[in-house]
This record gives C-alpha cells, sequence and structure tokens, in this order.
C-alpha cells in the first residue's frame, strides 16, 4: 500500500462493496461525483468483482482509501492516464461523513500526487470540480492545484446549469512545493 | 443529408475508407489531432465497418462533409453527446489541404452547430484545440466558440509540452449571434 | 437513492422478484396496466435480470419505491425518454395494496417528477391512463398533470372497448407549482 500520514492508499478489495453500495446510494455524495442515477448493488457488486480481479496499473489504478487504523473511507481513481502526454485526471470520494472535511482527503490528495510524480513519472494531475462544490475547490486550492478555467454550463443538477472546472497542477509546481517544505512528508 | 452553404454534412459510407486512410495517415494532417500513431487501412477499415454498421444517432451524430459538387473533403461529428446537460464536444477534420482556409471548414462548423442546437436541442458544444493551432483557433472565434480556459502541458507533441486551449459556444450565444 | 417525503426510489434488485411475482399476478394490481396475461416466476426472474444487469441511465430509469422504513411497494419508471425532444413517458405501479390511497403513490410521482425536471433536465412527462381509472387521475392531476387526449375505445378489456386518456406536464407547469407549494409553506 502506498502510506500517507492520516490515510493509506491500497488496492480495492471484495469487502468494500458494502460501503460502496451505500456510497453509490448516496444522493449528495453521488451529485458531488456527477452521477445521477442511483445504481443497484447488483450493479456496484459486478463492476467492482470485474476491477478487483484485475491488478492495478498505469492505465487505470483505482485506490481505497484507509485510515491508519484501517477503516475503509473512500476511494481515489485515475482516468484518462496518456503514457504519452504523462497525464492523468484525478477522481476522490470521502464517502464516511465523519472523515469528511477533517483533512483525511487532503492527505490522500498528497499520498497520490507522491505516487503520480515519484512512481508513476507524470508531468500534469488534473481534475474537474462543479462551481457549486466550494468545500472542494478550497481542499483542492490547499494542495496546490490552479484553476485552469470554467466549462460554462457543462453540468445540470437541481433543475440547472452548473459550471465545471478545470483544476490542474503540474510535476514542476509540485517539486517546488516540496522543495518549499510546504508539504510534510 | 444537412445543407450548408458551402457543404452537405452526410451519412459516412463504406466508400470513404480511402480517402479517410489516406488522410489520418498524413501528418500535416494529424499534428492537429489527437491521433499520434498511423493507421493501417485495414484498422481504418475496422473501424469504418463499425461506424457505418449503426444508424446515425444522438449517441453517434459523425459525418461525412461534402462540397456541393460531391467531393468529400473530410470529417465531423459530436462525441460524448449528454442528454441531461444537453452538452456535446466536437471534432472536425478536413482532410484535403487544398480546401483549407477557403471557408469549407467554417461553413461545416456552422452547419453542424446548426444542427446540434436546432435539431439536438443542445446547450453547449465544447471542443479542445491546441494552442499551436491558431488558424483552427481564428475560425472557432469567427463561429462564436469563446476561450474558457487552457489546459496547460496537456499534450506533448514535436518534443515540447503544449496546452490544450478549451473552447465553448452556448445556445444562448448562438442564437442571438444568428 | 432518491428521497421523497413518503418514499424512496432506489434501483431494482433481484431480491425483489418474489413481490413483482406477486404483484403482477394480482388481477386488482394489473387491471388497468398493460398486462393481460399472468406473469411465469421465471418470465419475471428474467425481467428482472435484465433490468438490475444494465446501470441506470437516461435510457433506463427503472425504480423501485420504498417506504421510508424500508418496505418495498411498488415500481416507477420513464420509459422512451427522448434527449432531442427532453421527453419520457412514466409508469408507475403500488403493487401492496395495503399502500393504495394514502399517498404514497403520488409522493412517488412528485419525487421522479422532481428528479426528471431537475436532474434529467427533461421539458415534457407524459403518461397513458385508462379512463375508467378515477383513482389515478385524481392523483396525477394532484401532481400537475393536464388531461390532452381521449382515445376512444383505445383499449379491449373485460369484454368491452374502453378509452385512454394521455395526460401531460411540461416543465414550466412544473416550476409553478413548486413555486406555489414553496410560498403555501
Amino acid at each position: 500500500m502506498i502510506k500517507g500520514t492520516l490515510v493509506n492508499l491500497r488496492a480495492r478489495e471484495l469487502t468494500d462493496i458494502e460501503q460502496s453500495a451505500r456510497w453509490a446510494g448516496d444522493e449528495e455524495l453521488q451529485r458531488l461525483m456527477g452521477d445521477r442515477y442511483p445504481q443497484s448493488r447488483a450493479a456496484t457488486e459486478a463492476s467492482m468483482r470485474s476491477y478487483v480481479s484485475r491488478p492495478l496499473s498505469f492505465d487505470d489504478p483505482r485506490f481505497g482509501i484507509e485510515t491508519r487504523d484501517g477503516v475503509h473511507i473512500g476511494g481515489l481513481r485515475l482516468m484518462d492516464v496518456s503514457a504519452e502526454d504523462r497525464r492523468a485526471r484525478l477522481a476522490i470520494i470521502i464517502g464516511e461523513a465523519p472523515y469528511q472535511s477533517r483533512g483525511y482527503g487532503s492527505d490522500a490528495l498528497r499520498t497520490l500526487m507522491s505516487f503520480v510524480f515519484g512512481d508513476m513519472n507524470l508531468n500534469r494531475l488534473d481534475l474537474d470540480v462543479f462551481g457549486f462544490n466550494a468545500r472542494a475547490l478550497a481542499a483542492y486550492r490547499k494542495c496546490g492545484f490552479v484553476e485552469e478555467g470554467r466549462r460554462r454550463g457543462a453540468q445540470y443538477t437541481r433543475g440547472a446549469h452548473h459550471d465545471v472546472i478545470i483544476m490542474s497542477i503540474l510535476r514542476d509546481e509540485w517539486a517546488a512545493q516540496q522543495a518549499a517544505g510546504e508539504v510534510t512528508r | 443529408m444537412i445543407r450548408g452553404k458551402l457543404v452537405d454534412l452526410r451519412a459516412p459510407e463504406m466508400s470513404d475508407l480511402d480517402r479517410n486512410t489516406r488522410w489520418i495517415n498524413d501528418r500535416e494532417v494529424t499534428q492537429f489531432l489527437s491521433l499520434r500513431y498511423q493507421m493501417s487501412l485495414a484498422a481504418e477499415e475496422a473501424w469504418m465497418r463499425d461506424l457505418v454498421s449503426k444508424p446515425l444517432s444522438y449517441d453517434r451524430p459523425f459525418f461525412a462533409i461534402e462540397t456541393r459538387d460531391g467531393v468529400h473533403i473530410g470529417n465531423t461529428n459530436l462525441f460524448n453527446v449528454r442528454p441531461a446537460v444537453r452538452h456535446a464536444e466536437l471534432g472536425i477534420m478536413v482532410g484535403e489541404k487544398e480546401y483549407w482556409s477557403r471557408g469549407y471548414g467554417s461553413d461545416a462548423l456552422k452547419t453542424l452547430l446548426g444542427f446540434a442546437f436546432g435539431e439536438m436541442n443542445l446547450n453547449r458544444v465544447e471542443l479542445f484545440v491546441y494552442d499551436f493551432n491558431a488558424r483552427a483557433q481564428a475560425a472557432y472565434r469567427k463561429c462564436g466558440f469563446v476561450e474558457e480556459g487552457r489546459r496547460r502541458q496537456a499534450l506533448y507533441r514535436r518534443g515540447a509540452w503544449h496546452d490544450l486551449v478549451v473552447m465553448s459556444v452556448l445556445r444562448e450565444e448562438w442564437a442571438s449571434a444568428g | 437513492m432518491i428521497e421523497g417525503t413518503l418514499v424512496n426510489l432506489r434501483a431494482v434488485e433481484m431480491s425483489d422478484l418474489e413481490r413483482y411475482a406477486v404483484w403482477f399476478n394480482d388481477p386488482e394490481v394489473t387491471r388497468f396496466l398493460n398486462k393481460r396475461y399472468p406473469f411465469s416466476l421465471a418470465a419475471e426472474e428474467a425481467w428482472l435480470r435484465e433490468n438490475t444487469g444494465k446501470p441506470l441511465s437516461y435510457d433506463h430509469v427503472t425504480f423501485a419505491i420504498d417506504t421510508k422504513d424500508g418496505v418495498h411497494i411498488g415500481s416507477i419508471a420513464f420509459h422512451k425518454a427522448v434527449p432531442e425532444d427532453r421527453r419520457a413517458e412514466l409508469g408507475i405501479t403500488i403493487g401492496d395494496k395495503a399502500y393504495w390511497s394514502r399517498g404514497y403513490g403520488t409522493d412517488a410521482m412528485r419525487t421522479l417528477l422532481r428528479f426528471g425536471f431537475d436532474e434529467m433536465n427533461l421539458y415534457r412527462i407524459e403518461l397513458t391512463v385508462d379512463a375508467r381509472n378515477e383513482r389515478a387521475q385524481a392523483c396525477y392531476r394532484k401532481c400537475g398533470f393536464v388531461e390532452e387526449v381521449r382515445l376512444r375505445q383505445h383499449r379491449y378489456a373485460e369484454g368491452a372497448y374502453h378509452d385512454t386518456l394521455w395526460m401531460g406536464i411540461l416543465r414550466d407547469e412544473w416550476a409553478a407549482l413548486q413555486e406555489a407549494d414553496e410560498v403555501r409553506r
């Protein structure tokens, strides 16, 4: 597993199904992830079964986020990983309410960034965040992500269009952060 | 087919195969597209067979661009079409270089946008264009696309990092531009 | 899941099979539905397998209706959603007769209407109802549906021809109803 300060990143297991199914049924969590349709437990289980049996790799790394005490609190994955362009898009969810807004998500992000730049040798890590998700925006900014632009009206929920903000961090920026000791690692 | 002023948009056919293969193996053409690797005729044929096997639809509106004289000069399509958000990404390739910078690409774009807003009932059309593709950016701006931001160093080409420019046009802007 | 006031809407699961098999073989329940013939358990199971096999999406919106206590009482769905026309057809069945005429059907409808307009970005929602089904028509009218067409002698059942009504509700009409409800509260 990949060790952080508050959390570790580990491979997903079948035993994650119960929690994943519960998070997939939580309307508000799903809204923040950009999903609008609830998923059956059967579908959650089927999709988990298909990817836990494949080893993690460059193309589609999906992690479970676990506290140092072994409590499974969320998930993290990289998408659209391009070897030639050395970039990836990230999606993160802290599904367990008691662990939200307490630094666990940020620690998972920082741990991932060390892995992405230090082990996967990528040059760029980016993400999409909805304009209405103020909490996530603040957390990403604190980790060093920079806002690159707003895709206007690129999401629809709660009866209206919302902007999708593109944020990113480049290798050089992360390295400068490390050098300045802004991140305790 | 969908009629423009200089071009028409029609469904792709297997008889487009040789031209498509020639264009996507021409590095002058593909330097601006997300295609990096050469494509064999066999691979292109397999891809085309899959494309023409299904009728054009909301999920896959892929068009061949033909001049009014019936010359096939390129292709244009919408993809990642999302019904609830009413949003799609646009791609265009004018493969026949002698038709560059003569208004054919712009007309194909305007025709497709008219279809996207007027028939598919979309709210937003976006595209990503390479920072070094100044000609395309100018053409997109003329059609009403607005730059929203740049994905920095999102691309590695010709030995260097490049930005991907994010541009979009919204329904209300298209309508008022006439 | 999607939360209403009296009910929640969730994805259908294989474990719903027994109840569906009972409901769709109950002539009182199916009297005004489009189901003429008795259903075998095997056929019901095949339908359920097909339905739970695909994830919910714009083209596939079928929900189970649960009370807030988790009792499964029926199902509700959008059929034939057309993205260009932003239109879908709605169908609802309250299979557990103990929950008829107690506001559960109305709440399920309102919850799905809100999902259809506020999350799927539909413009028009429509349905058909047997002209003899007064109870259902009252529920639909309460939700804002307006009678648009009467198809004369559209359906043959119980030895005679019966009319079918088309009812529809538009986005603006729904929004106006919501505003009126806000003012009342």
